[in-house]
């Protein structure tokens, strides 16, 4: 039995002009990909931006380095780069947008343990790391990539990934009021 | 033992998109893969209805010659010449935000109601007090103004048409930008309004034009004490030129034509091909929109002027010109309705 072609395959397909080809590329990855875009600008924008992210892998799927079989990394690169595009097209008086918009009114968090509201204290020392930190652990805590995929979406080679989110670990951990949650967080789950 | 990790996937929930939302993006990448792989050759009243002055480039030399021959001579877009193959520059834009919004507009498709197209325009200048107007533009080409509802039904009733002949045109060029091939569309919307540039003719063609709509000018030239008269434009000049023409032209169709989906798509997409313009996301009144800011080396090097689409569905929101020298500044708004002939000269609108 023919096992499905990988997604390398799949864009060697489209460039020889077989569209649907891309297409069900675009398939397999839209919910992981549009997902990747709500986290990190809501849910409304993301909708905005997922065309503009297959137009663009679309017209840079030549430069697709075959010797990864998966897209998946490839493809958070592009969007990536959409959401960059989008932050740094917007006007001055804008303020640049950091974490802020994550914070979606749609928050399953609260429900999950009214009693202790974390989710703003963990983006408030996200915004405190540097960009390329930030987006690396997200891409491993969200989007569930290995350190080196990560690191292949923000075109980073596997040792500089991994030092760099063993430090943004760090940072993140002993930010206090990060720090306080785990201590809070370790000591009811001793309690129980 | 819960760890940071742990934290941080506790809030990596998000809401989830719309189904139709990958539905939506798939059709915006289809239609990029058609543009891609679409065959080359595939196939003074009035000023008051234009958005802003138009501003017609001021390349030195050259462009005075142009600009004066722009007067004098119709260069008509006969369907002979072959389209220039796109430049590398434009197909890598296909990522731009106009084609992508060209494309969702293209793709959402729909029906037409009415069979005309009513702009509702405010214009206030700094001094001046706020003009509005209410430009007609039918499908079949006539053009009606008016100050109100009134004054427009008037003008339909005694049959006032106003069009030129250019605006059809441009409007035609956009409709065949919204799916042709962008380099001859371009072609075709220089050509819509009188020039001397000869776009996409043989040299020889476009030389013969040149000369001339420089006899016709050189009296102008001489009383200025100019005796040298400005070569046949190449290279950037021409590129520059046709710019200038794009854009005016364009956004021309965009006043008349803006009611038609496929205007918007195509003006959207022959605005892409200038790399003057710069493009960013914003908000106004609360609507997403782009502006859409046509720098100086769109208008040889001197002033600019912004167009503001809604991000959506490409409807000019409002377009400004900042003062420049002797150029007033001025801000104008619309509101761009579906009608019928019918009812705007029952003034029932």
């Amino acid at each position: 039995m023919a096992s499905d072609p990988e997604d390398a395959e799949l864009i060697v397909s489209s460039l020889s002009g077989d569209e649907d080809a891309f297409v069900e590329l675009v398939r397999r990855h839209e919910t992981a990909v549009g997902a990747y875009l709500a986290r990190r600008v809501g849910r409304e924008l993301a909708e905005d931006l997922l065309g503009e992210v297959w137009v663009a892998a679309f017209t840079s799927r030549a430069n697709y380095d075959r010797s990864f079989p998966g897209a998946r990394p490839w493809l958070f690169g592009v969007a990536h780069n959409a959401i960059r595009r989008h932050w740094r097209s917007r006007p001055a008086e804008q303020p640049v947008a950091d974490v802020t918009p994550m914070a979606s009114r749609w928050d399953p968090w609260a429900a999950v343990d009214s009693r202790i509201d974390a989710a703003p204290v963990l983006r408030h020392a996200l915004a405190q790391l540097r960009p390329e930190q930030r987006e690396l652990l997200t891409l491993v805590a969200w989007e569930d990539l290995t350190i080196a995929d990560a690191g292949r979406v923000l075109g980073m080679p596997p040792g500089t990934a991994r030092r760099s989110l063993h430090e943004a670990r760090m940072a993140l951990r002993h930010e206090p009021g990060v720090a306080a949650l785990l201590t809070d967080q370790n000591m009811m789950r001793k309690a129980n | 033992m819960i760890d940071e990790m742990d934290l941080l996937s506790g809030i990596k929930a998000a809401e989830p998109l719309r189904r139709g939302a990958f539905e939506d993006a798939r059709t915006v990448l289809r239609a990029a893969m058609d543009v891609e792989t679409a065959p080359r050759t595939r196939n003074a009243l009035r000023r008051r209805a234009h958005w802003g002055t138009r501003r017609t480039a001021a390349f030195g030399i050259v462009a005075a010659g142009a600009a004066a021959a722009a007067v004098a001579v119709v260069v008509a877009s006969s369907p002979g010449p072959a389209a220039p193959t796109v430049p590398a520059s434009q197909q890598a834009a296909a990522s731009s935000p106009l084609l992508v919004l060209a494309a969702r507009i293209t793709a959402s498709g729909g029906s037409l109601p009415g069979n005309a197209s009513l702009i509702i325009r405010t214009q206030t200048a700094s001094g001046i007090a706020p003009d509005v107007s209410y430009n007609l533009y039918t499908d079949d080409g006539a053009f009606y103004v008016g100050g109100d509802k009134k004054s427009l039904a008037q003008a339909v009733a005694k049959g006032q048409n106003l069009a030129d002949g250019i605006t059809g045109a441009e409007v035609k060029a956009a409709l065949y930008a919204a799916r042709g091939a962008l380099s001859a569309a371009r072609v075709q919307i220089v050509d819509a309004s009188p020039n001397a540039l000869g776009l996409g003719l043989p040299k020889a063609e476009r030389e013969k034009i040149w000369a001339k709509a420089m006899a016709k000018v050189r009296k102008i030239y001489l009383e200025k004490g100019i005796k040298k008269l400005p070569p046949l434009p190449t290279g950037k000049a021409l590129r520059a030129l046709a710019d200038n023409y794009v854009w005016n032209n364009s956004v021309d169709a965009l006043s008349a034509g803006a009611g038609n989906p496929r205007v918007r798509a195509g003006v959207l997409r022959l605005l892409s091909t200038i790399s003057g313009v710069r493009i960013a996301h914003s908000a106004v009144g609360g609507q997403a929109v782009l502006t859409l800011t046509a720098g100086p080396e769109v208008f040889g090097g001197q002033g600019e002027q912004v167009l503001t689409v809604n991000a959506r569905t490409g409807m000019p929101v409002k377009s400004v010109q900042p003062a420049d020298g002797k150029v007033r500044g001025s801000v104008d708004t619309f509101r761009v309705l579906r009608v019928t002939l019918a009812d705007a000269e029952a003034g029932k609108l």
